[in-house]
């Protein structure tokens, strides 16, 4: 019997290094395969209330970030076409949330726009960094289902 | 609208606590709070029509440093009610902070102590206040002075000069009944989506009248990674530490001491955060039970897991105290 393969893919980036290399990975593995579509997510982490002394300062902050989001958000496309991907078929999306949780925050997204496979890139974090702050790809691949995790060193 | 407070009547609402007053004295009066080294001892500031006399800064020691002056907090006098308070004043700062050799990004936040304050209410195990806005919207919190040393002071004092399996038998029952309350409290806030942000042992005291532990200061915050809550976390498990340890064990101290362990602790045995300091203690003081060192040991270098959150800390401590309550009454001497 043969199953249908959900060939969407999720890749949730930041601006780091590690995220980069999730989505260079993609664009090697699938770039030029025909039937995939990717979407690149940025959860833009709601900064909490108290992180602003003022109300313009907080508004400055949103309008930096989100251009900061737009630009590397059009890179991780452009890497994606670049490799072969058709440009209807990469899409980027950035959402402010509130995140207690930046996994949960990711896992919902996936679970609203059913993905078959969620891309991470992980950050190598020591073994202190992860007790003191906790690990977003760690969580992910603990508390995840009905998907498929690929972590990219 | 503010009620005129004049000096006169000022002068008399005072005197009680200004025994030598020269003649003619004028009294600075502040309701714009903003530019907190201006007010000074003998000062008054005006907020919501109450007015209080400033007497001192707070200090803060920290670190191993002498005590640092506190310019925005300042212990006053309530010329209404004559109770003392301690008068928080809006103080922003972000900062890198750093532990273990780990940045990350702090801030304190007037607003996040006020609403707190707001939440706790008259919870036995936190201190106590309210807020209200300045002239200019400042957000200055009124808390009331809590009598008590802090724990780890009340820590060192009892155990003076005592053993440490004296201690651990006759005292920890008790320290360890206030620490599960403490834990409970920081569960409190946690599960209203709150962080305390600065969980360490001299933010609890030891409240003389009430006989309670109680938790200070909540107004530093933190963009926080992952778990919200780690830094919390290991903050608890760092006051656990010196608490079931009469103080911390340092690895220099225990070398000095000679003492015979020292050479089968390995890394792992050291907390996972500050490496000179002993997680493993029951290496140390062989008579700690194991249910109590599995608990200190997730928080050493280590550790396979982790606690997560409060309530699995809990169940750990409520587990292992239902059979040591028992033990300690059978050995204490």
């Amino acid at each position: 019997m043969k199953h249908d393969i959900n060939r969407n893919i999720l890749i949730a980036a930041d601006e780091s290094d590690n995220s980069k290399r999730a989505v260079q990975y993609v664009a090697n593995l699938l770039g030029g395969v025909k039937g995939f579509k990717v979407t690149v997510l940025h959860v833009i982490r709601e900064p909490e209330e108290d992180f602003f002394p003022a109300e313009a300062e907080k508004e400055k902050w949103y309008q930096d970030y989100g251009r900061k989001a737009d630009l590397m958000l059009e890179e991780y496309r452009r890497m994606l076409v670049d490799a072969g991907f058709d440009s209807e078929d990469v899409s980027t999306r950035s959402t402010v949330r509130y995140c207690p949780s930046m996994a949960e925050c990711i896992l919902a997204e996936r679970d609203n726009l059913e993905y078959g496979t969620l891309v991470v890139g992980r950050k190598g974090l020591t073994h202190k960094e992860e007790f003191l702050f906790g690990s977003i790809s760690g969580k992910i691949v603990r508390t995840a289902r009905n998907c498929t995790i690929w972590v990219v060193e | 609208m503010s009620e005129d407070f004049s000096q006169e009547l000022l002068h008399q609402l005072a005197l009680p606590w200004l025994t030598s007053q020269r003649p003619g004295h004028r009294f600075n009066i502040f309701t714009d709070t903003g530019d907190f080294y201006r007010i000074e001892y003998g000062d008054i500031v005006i907020l919501n029509n109450v007015p209080y006399l400033v007497r001192h800064n707070a200090k803060e020691g920290r670190f191993g440093l002498d005590d640092e002056v506190k310019f925005w907090v300042k212990r006053a006098i309530d010329l209404k009610t004559g109770k003392t308070k301690v008068i928080k004043l809006v103080f922003y700062e972000k900062f890198l902070a750093r532990v273990g050799g780990i940045e990350f990004e702090c801030f304190r936040s007037p607003r996040k102590e006020a609403r707190i304050l707001n939440l706790v209410g008259d919870h036995a195990n936190f201190m106590h206040g309210f807020s209200v806005p300045d002239d200019k919207g400042n957000i200055v919190r009124i808390i009331d002075l809590i009598y008590g040393k802090t724990l780890a002071d009340h820590v060192r004092d009892t155990a003076s000069g005592m053993d440490h399996e004296t201690y651990f038998y006759r005292h920890f029952p008790e320290i360890l009944e206030n620490f599960i309350e403490c834990v409970e409290a920081i569960r409190f806030l946690h599960e209203h989506g709150e962080k305390h942000g600065d969980v360490r042992r001299d933010h609890i005291l030891a409240d003389r009248d009430t006989g309670r532990c109680r938790w200070i200061d909540f107004d530093y915050n933190f963009r926080h990674r992952e778990n919200m809550y780690g830094y919390d976390m290991f903050g608890l498990g760092n006051v656990f530490m010196y608490l079931v340890g009469r103080g911390d064990v340092l690895i220099a101290d225990i070398k000095k001491a000679n003492v015979s362990a020292v050479s089968q602790l390995s890394d792992e045995d050291m907390n996972i955060v500050f490496n000179n300091r002993v997680a493993n203690l029951k290496k140390i003081y062989p008579h700690i039970p194991e249910s109590l060192n599995r608990i200190l040991m997730h928080f050493s270098r280590g550790a396979n897991i982790f606690y997560d959150n409060t309530i699995q800390l809990l169940d750990d401590l409520r587990e292992f105290r239902s059979d040591f309550f028992r033990e300690a009454r059978r050995n204490v001497k």
